[in-house]
C-alpha cells in the first residue's frame, strides 16, 4: 500500500463519509429519543394489533420484539440505516476502478510507478475502514441515545411503615409515571455483534460494487447496476417473506445472512451463543450458521468481490479516457 | 546518443478486426527526441499506452531500459514520466496538491522542481483544478510530468490548448531535458513543432510506421518550383544525379535536392524563367506524401 495514495484516497472519501457517519450517529441517538417517548405500553398495543400480519415480516419472536433491547434492535433494519451504508460501500466501490476511469484520472495515476493491485488494495483499504467506522458511528449513536435518554415507566405507588422502614406495594392508589434511564433497561453492549453484523454487510455491498466497477468504464453504470442489485435482494428477501411457498428465496440474497435483530436477541438471551460460528442443539446438531456465521458469508461474499475485482483489474486493457 | 531506450518490436494491438497497431517496429535512442505523427487513430495513443502497460498487445514486444512493458510495468513507469493528451487531474485538488502529489508518488520526485516549472510556465497554483481552464491543467499536469526525475518522457500532444507563448517555453523545457540526456516521445498534430523540437520522427499510418525521417536531413533539403515561358528542357547529366524531378507538367517544373542549390540556380538562370520559387521541403510535405495515398 502507498503512502501517499492511501492519504489521496481518504480525502476523497472524507466527505462522504463525514455526511454517512454523522447521518447515522445522528439517526441512532434520535431513534433511542423515539424508543424512550413511545412507552411500551403503547408500541405494545399496536404491535398486539398487528401482530397476525407482522409476524411473518418479523425476524424475531414477539417477547423480543416488546423488550427495548428488542425495539432498540430494529434501529439496525431501518432503511436509513441500510441504505445509509449501502450508498456510502457503493459510492466508494464505483470510484474504486471505473470512477477513476470515467474522470480520466486513473491514466496520469497509473503513470507513476505504482501497480494495479496497489491502487485498487488502497482504495479498497480506505473504504473498509470507512465501513468499519460508520458501524462504530451507529452504535455510538445507540450508546449515546441509551446513555441520554430515559424510558417512562408506570409503577405502583409505596407507602413506608415508619420506623421499621419497609416498603409496601399500595394497590388502592393509582400508578405512578417514573422516568428511568434507558442504560438500565438494555446494555449498549448487547449491540455490539449486531454491528459487526451491519459492517459486514458493507463489505459484502462494497466488494460487489468494486467488482462491477473493475469491469466497468462508467461510473453511472457502475453505481445504477450495484443499487439494482442492492434492491432486487431486497425484494427477494421481502418475497421469501412474505410468501411461504418462496421461503427458497432466502437463498438467494444476502439479507438472509444480516440478521441484527436475532444477533441482538441471542446477545441478550443466550450470550454465550452470540459470537458463535454455527448454532447447534444441545445434542451438537447443526441447526444453522451463528451471528459469525452470518458476518463470514456476508464478508466472504464481499472478499470474493474484491479478489475478482483485482484479478480483472489487472488483465483488462484500459480504455483511453473519453 | 546511439544506445537504444526504447525497443519496439512487430508491436500488434487487434480488437476484433480492427488492428489499431500493426507490426509497429521502432528504435529510440537514448537522449533524442522521437516524434509521432500520424492522423487521429493511426496508433500513436494506442502505441504510448502500450507501452506504459495500460494496453496488452496481440503480439510483439516492447521495452524500455531493458524492461519488458508488459511484464515490468511498474519498473517501466519508474524509468517513465507520462503525460496523457488533455491529463485529467483531481478535481477538488489545488495546484500545489496535485504537484505534491505526483512529487511524493514517485521515487525521486521533486515538489521543489514542480514548483519551479509551474513558475516557469505562470501557473497560479493556488486555485483549484476544478475551476482551472484546460490550458491551466495541461500546464500543471506538464509541470507534474516534468519535475519527475525520468530517463524517459513520453508527451502525448503537450501543447494542446496553450498560448503560443507558452508552446515557447513547453518546447524549450523539452529541448531543456534533452540537453540534460533525457529521451522524450514526443507525440503532436503541429508539425511545426515536431519539426522544431525532434532529431527523427515516425509518421504512423493505419497503426504501421509508414515512414521515418531523420530532421536533420529534412532541413537541407528544398523544393525548386520553377515555371518557364518557353519548352520543357533536360537537366543536365550532372545535376541529374542530384535531383529529384517531383513533377514536370507543361511549363512546370518540381524538384527536390538536398545538395547546394548554386549549381542548379545557375542552369535556371539561362532557362526562359517566368517565375521560380524555393523553399525548404518541410514535415508538411513528408507527412503529406505519406497520407495522401490513404486518401
Amino acid at each position: 500500500m502507498n503512502r501517499t495514495l492511501l492519504k489521496k484516497c481518504i480525502r476523497d472519501a472524507r466527505l462522504l463519509w463525514i455526511c454517512c457517519a454523522g447521518l447515522l450517529f445522528a439517526f441512532a441517538w434520535l431513534r433511542m429519543y423515539v424508543v424512550s417517548r413511545v412507552e411500551m405500553d403503547s408500541f405494545a398495543r399496536i404491535v398486539g394489533e398487528l401482530w397476525d400480519k407482522w409476524s411473518a415480516f418479523s425476524p424475531v419472536s414477539l417477547e423480543q420484539l416488546l423488550s427495548y433491547s428488542g425495539r432498540i434492535a430494529i434501529t439496525f433494519d431501518e432503511p436509513i440505516v441500510v441504505f445509509g451504508m449501502a450508498v456510502f460501500a457503493i459510492t466508494r466501490g464505483s470510484d474504486c476502478v471505473s470512477g477513476e476511469l470515467g474522470r480520466g484520472t486513473l491514466e496520469m495515476l497509473l503513470a507513476q510507478p505504482l501497480s494495479r493491485l496497489q491502487v485498487i488494495c488502497t482504495q479498497s483499504a480506505v473504504t473498509v475502514y470507512g465501513i468499519a467506522l460508520i458501524s462504530i458511528c451507529v452504535w455510538g449513536g445507540l450508546t449515546a441515545g441509551i446513555h441520554t435518554f430515559s424510558v417512562q415507566e408506570e409503577v405502583q405507588r409505596e407507602f413506608v411503615i415508619p420506623y421499621i422502614k419497609i416498603r409496601i406495594p399500595n394497590p388502592f392508589a393509582p400508578k405512578e409515571p417514573v422516568r428511568i434511564p434507558l442504560s438500565e433497561k438494555v446494555n449498549a453492549n448487547d449491540f455490539l455483534p449486531a454491528t459487526v453484523n451491519l459492517f459486514a454487510l458493507g463489505v459484502c455491498v462494497a466488494g460487489v460494487t468494486t467488482f462491477l466497477s473493475a469491469c466497468d468504464r462508467y461510473r453511472w453504470r457502475t453505481i445504477g447496476l450495484a443499487s439494482g442489485l442492492f434492491v432486487l435482494q431486497m425484494i427477494v428477501k421481502l418475497g421469501a417473506m412474505a410468501i411461504p411457498e418462496f421461503k427458497w428465496l432466502n437463498y438467494g440474497t444476502i439479507f438472509t445472512a444480516y440478521n441484527p435483530q436475532v444477533i441482538v436477541e441471542l446477545a441478550v438471551r443466550s450470550p454465550d451463543t452470540v459470537w458463535n460460528l454455527v448454532m447447534r442443539s444441545p445434542s451438537g446438531e447443526f441447526l444453522s450458521l451463528g451471528p459469525v456465521g452470518h458476518d463470514l458469508v456476508l464478508i466472504g461474499i464481499g472478499l470474493v468481490g474484491y479478489v475478482a475485482a483485482a484479478i480483472i483489474f489487472q488483465r483488462r486493457d484500459l480504455p483511453a479516457p473519453l | 546518443m546511439d544506445h537504444p531506450l526504447v525497443e519496439i518490436a512487430g508491436l500488434t494491438k487487434s480488437y476484433g478486426p480492427f488492428r489499431a497497431l500493426d507490426e509497429c517496429t521502432l528504435e529510440i535512442r537514448q537522449g533524442e527526441v522521437f516524434g509521432l505523427l500520424g492522423p487521429n487513430g493511426a496508433g500513436k495513443t494506442t502505441l504510448i499506452r502500450t507501452l506504459l502497460g495500460y494496453l496488452k498487445p496481440t503480439s510483439g514486444t516492447a521495452s524500455i531500459a531493458g524492461l519488458d512493458c508488459l511484464k515490468q510495468s511498474v519498473e517501466v513507469r519508474q524509468v517513465v514520466s507520462y503525460l496523457p493528451a488533455e491529463a485529467a487531474l483531481y478535481a477538488r485538488f489545488r495546484g500545489t496538491d496535485v504537484l505534491r502529489f505526483f512529487a511524493e508518488l514517485r521515487p525521486g520526485g521533486s515538489y521543489g522542481r514542480a514548483l519551479a516549472l509551474a513558475e516557469q510556465l505562470e501557473l497560479n497554483i493556488a486555485t483549484r483544478v476544478g475551476y482551472m481552464s484546460t490550458g491551466m491543467r495541461q500546464k500543471l499536469a506538464f509541470a507534474a510530468v516534468m519535475s519527475a526525475e525520468a530517463p524517459l518522457y513520453i508527451l502525448d500532444e503537450p501543447t494542446a490548448n496553450l498560448d503560443p507563448t507558452v508552446r515557447g517555453t513547453v518546447l524549450g523545457l523539452v529541448k531543456r531535458a534533452q540537453g540534460e540526456g533525457k529521451t522524450i516521445i514526443f507525440s503532436s498534430h503541429v508539425l511545426s513543432e515536431v519539426e522544431e523540437v525532434c532529431d527523427r520522427v515516425a509518421i504512423l499510418r493505419k497503426g504501421r510506421v509508414a515512414h521515418l525521417q531523420v530532421i536533420e536531413e529534412l532541413r537541407s533539403r528544398h523544393r525548386i518550383l520553377a515555371t518557364l515561358s518557353g519548352p520543357h528542357v533536360e537537366l543536365p547529366a550532372e545535376l541529374a544525379l542530384q535531383m529529384q524531378v517531383v513533377n514536370q507538367s507543361g511549363h512546370e517544373l518540381q524538384m527536390e535536392t538536398d545538395a547546394p542549390l548554386a549549381p542548379l540556380l545557375g542552369w535556371l538562370a539561362t532557362l526562359p524563367l517566368k517565375d521560380m520559387r524555393v523553399e525548404p521541403v518541410g514535415l508538411r510535405s513528408v507527412y503529406e506524401g505519406v497520407h495522401r495515398p490513404a486518401a
